[in-house]
């Protein structure tokens, strides 16, 4: 979709009056007007996407921000966070995302078709209470068109959802509404969705790992399997806080072997 | 004729929360640094405890038994009984308040009207009927003058239904009022006690007294009341205005199933009802829409509202959603539109969105939760409230964000404003209508102002149920090592805990468990615990 798209800002910026391409250009120069028309593209693209570092929420963690083009998520955007099994940490994650994008102002909808998502623990992330709404939705269809009608609505800073099944059209549609919404959609993705077609903008594997000792923090593998148009964005291995819910990078755990901890230190 | 309704605040306590049926109820006002009790129910009679009493004695004799302690609100009560009273105009078309302080009772001016309902009795009767169904009890009277009715209802040793009969000419009236104590003819406490300390308990003894010389004796009160009550004196009734009713019809001369048509009707329905909110500066909180089929089938459909509004096209769009849906299986004939419930519209739009903050483009958020709640149902679209209870599952309660709902409160603008008002708007937990109804109890529960950091850890997500497990301990009270979860072994790495929590004994459901949090060698995080009384493992939540 991207190359067909990159295509077609090329001709743009030929009919906008960039100098046509010819042979006889010397190559030096061309790789400069190659450069330059990269650029405008670039420029074009973000001027789309509304452009400004406000349309930009940063992720609540700053190691994963570091490996995200924008620095975090845009605006208008959707996301996926995916993960095999329960209890990852995932959602602990999302919802610090939300809790970011919610500050200034903006509801956070909640479609909690499960009926199983627990306030309090929300609150204590810091999500305020009186910005939360939670859809409970009866049946796959009303959840559907309940999640498009949040991400289209502009009120809404972040959409937390958990559809089971998405099929291109449905995921296409979602990625339609939340770009004319401006605001977040966080996906919660099952394990099997990751070899599925995706119109998210950023896809993110979770993985949670054992901690090395009860005081530690809570250790995550966050994986960015895709963010924007790049396939494959490395991964960075996360630390949550038990109080604050700071999210840092994870040290290095410590080698049984360690010099200091044998000595005692 | 005169409904007298018996501890109005605590009935109307009683109504707007059935919970508390049968249970003794105090409320409580602060006057001069003391807290007394300002009314109580017939239990807390029982046990002694009456008005005026401190609140500190009433607690002393209570003793063990429980009881429930409410904030005495006297503008709420009078509230309630003026909706009451704009309810009442089913009954007769002037309905006014008494004019004490704290009015218990409505005054209706039933003249020529008994016939239509076949006899004074009769509608004396369907008085005592129609406030039963909505819980209400009343005790009515009915007489030649307002004040009559009042000290018959109040005083009068009948029942109900031979108080129908007290209405007579003046003659009638002197002779029920005579064997009534003074405090019937509605006095201030210092005449009746000046009253009293002369030996005059009963109206008739005033008759003996020279008539010229009661006002010089006990001030112009006395002479006028009674003169109201013989019907010496005319006493009018303030009648409640009756809000104006936003309301349009439209029959079709040939009924049809064709939805365009249909639609099209409802759209110019809309249309109008809007106009009229628009012109009375309110907006609907909730709209309700009659489709009567050809045979007298009647299809309803009602639209509640997030925040008061008197957009045509909003509406439409709302009530179109609920039609589409509907299944009108013969033609329509009549098509009726009404605004069941409105709220003022600019004020109510200042208090909700008064914090610019936490609420972007209100309109559309407004918008949303309409559309959602009309599709989804009222119940679906939820905001959440924290309770002050240790046991997780109920440490939370959601309430639907649209309210509208038909009850004691119509047209006081109750819909949204106790819920989107303060509450959403910036105050946090706990809006004013909660304020309001539960300042404070002896038992728990009641709200909760929530920070995060006061909360304990608590999992993203909590099982409804606790599912049981099959785990393996060491020692009869540690922490688990090892648990099942479909099938597969857990190897647990790490736990966190115990937290007991022991509690709901007095909801008749003691709960008594140690909560671990537990971490299992792959990293995933799990909430479970013993439960102290069966015995056994249940995993109750997880930390996603």
């Amino acid at each position: 979709m991207y190359t067909t798209s990159r295509k077609a800002a090329c001709q743009h910026c030929h009919l906008a009056g960039a100098k046509p391409l010819s042979n006889s250009v010397p190559i030096q120069s061309r790789d400069r007007l190659v450069e330059a028309l990269r650029e405008q593209m670039t420029r074009l693209e973000t001027a789309r996407r509304t452009g400004d570092d406000e349309a930009v929420v940063p992720s609540g963690c700053q190691a994963l921000d570091r490996l995200l083009p924008d620095r975090g998520f845009r605006r208008g955007t959707l996301v996926e966070w995916l993960a095999a099994g329960e209890g990852s940490g995932r959602e602990t994650l999302a919802l610090g995302t939300a809790r970011e994008a919610c500050r200034e102002g903006g509801a956070v909808v909640l479609l909690d078709q499960a009926g199983q998502f627990y306030p309090p623990a929300a609150i204590r992330l810091g999500i305020p209470l009186e910005q939360m709404i939670v859809v409970r939705a009866r049946g796959e269809a009303d959840n559907a068109w309940a999640l498009d009608q949040s991400l289209r609505c502009p009120a809404v800073a972040a959409a937390v959802a958990w559809p089971e099944k998405l099929d291109g059209h449905a995921f296409r549609r979602l990625q339609l509404a939340v770009e004319q919404g401006g605001g977040l959609g966080l996906l919660m993705r099952p394990q099997r969705a990751r070899h599925e077609p995706s119109w998210a903008e950023v896809r993110l594997w979770i993985e949670p790992l054992s901690s090395a000792a009860p005081r530690a923090g809570r250790r995550l593998k966050i994986q960015v399997l895709r963010s924007r148009d790049r396939l494959g964005g490395g991964s960075v291995e996360v630390e949550i806080d038990h109080e604050t819910h700071l999210v840092h990078p994870a040290r290095p755990l410590a080698h049984p072997t360690d010099p200091r901890r044998a000595a005692g230190a | 004729m005169c409904i007298r309704l018996d501890h109005w605040p605590i009935q109307r306590t009683r109504v707007e929360r059935p919970e508390l049926d049968g249970k003794p109820i105090v409320l409580c006002e602060t006057r001069r640094g003391t807290r007394r009790v300002a009314a109580c129910s017939a239990e807390s009679e029982a046990l002694g405890i009456v008005v005026g009493m401190p609140f500190a004695e009433a607690t002393a004799l209570a003793g063990a038994t429980e009881f429930r302690l409410e904030t005495y609100d006297p503008s709420g009560d009078r509230e309630a009984l003026e909706s009451l009273a704009v309810w009442c105009a089913r009954f007769s078309p002037l309905v006014g308040l008494d004019d004490s302080p704290a009015p218990d009772s409505l005054l209706l001016d039933v003249t020529g009207l008994a016939h239509l309902f076949g006899g004074e009795a009769a509608l004396a009767a369907a008085v005592v009927h129609d406030f039963a169904r909505r819980g209400l009890a009343a005790g009515v009277a009915v007489a030649d003058t307002p004040g009559a009715a009042w000290a018959v209802a109040h005083f009068g040793q009948n029942t109900d239904q031979e108080n129908a009969k007290a209405a007579c000419d003046f003659a009638a009236t002197s002779a029920a009022l005579r064997p009534l104590p003074v405090e019937a003819l509605r006095l201030s406490d210092d005449v009746v006690e000046l009253l009293h300390s002369l030996g005059i308990y009963r109206i008739g003894q005033l008759e003996s007294l020279p008539r010229e010389d009661l006002t010089a004796r006990f001030g112009p009160q006395l002479l006028e009341r009674w003169d109201e009550a013989t019907g010496r004196r005319a006493e009018p009734i303030r009648a409640q205005p009756q809000p104006p009713e936003l309301r349009a019809e439209w029959s079709l001369e040939h009924p049809t199933t064709r939805r365009r048509t249909i639609e099209l009707v409802v759209e110019q329905l809309i249309g109008e009802v809007a106009r009229m909110l628009v012109r009375e500066g309110r907006g609907a909180v909730r709209l309700d829409c009659r489709l009567d089929c050809h045979s007298s089938q009647t299809v309803n459909l009602s639209v509640g509202l997030f925040q008061p509004t008197a957009a045509p096209r909003h509406l439409f769009e709302l009530v179109r959603m609920q039609l589409e849906r509907a299944w009108l299986s013969e033609p329509v004939s009549a098509v009726s539109v009404e605004a069941a419930l409105t709220a003022p519209f600019e004020r109510r739009q200042e208090e909700l969105f008064a914090d610019g903050r936490s609420w972007r483009r209100p309109r559309q958020l407004a918008g949303l939760v309409d559309r959602l709640a009309g599709r989804l149902g009222r119940a679906s679209v939820l905001r959440a409230r924290l309770v002050r209870d240790a046991q997780p599952e109920l440490a939370y309660q959601y309430e639907p964000l649209v309210q509208g709902w038909p009850g004691g409160n119509t047209r006081r603008g109750l819909g949204g404003r106790a819920l989107g008002g303060r509450a959403l708007g910036g105050r946090g937990l706990g809006g004013r209508g909660r304020a309001k109804r539960a300042p404070g109890t002896l038992g728990p529960g009641g709200p909760l102002r929530g920070t995060p950091a006061t909360l304990p850890p608590r999992p993203l997500r909590l099982l409804a149920r606790p599912f049981r497990l099959a785990a393996v301990s060491i020692m009869p009270d540690g922490p688990p090592l090892q648990f099942q979860l479909e099938g597969r072994p857990e190897r647990i790495a790490h736990t966190w805990g115990p937290e007991r929590i022991e509690t709901g004994w007095w909801r008749g459901r003691p709960v008594r468990r140690d909560y671990y949090r537990i971490q299992t060698t792959t990293g995933r995080r799990y909430w479970l615990f013993r439960d102290l009384a069966a015995g056994g493992w249940f995993l109750h939540g997880t930390f996603e």
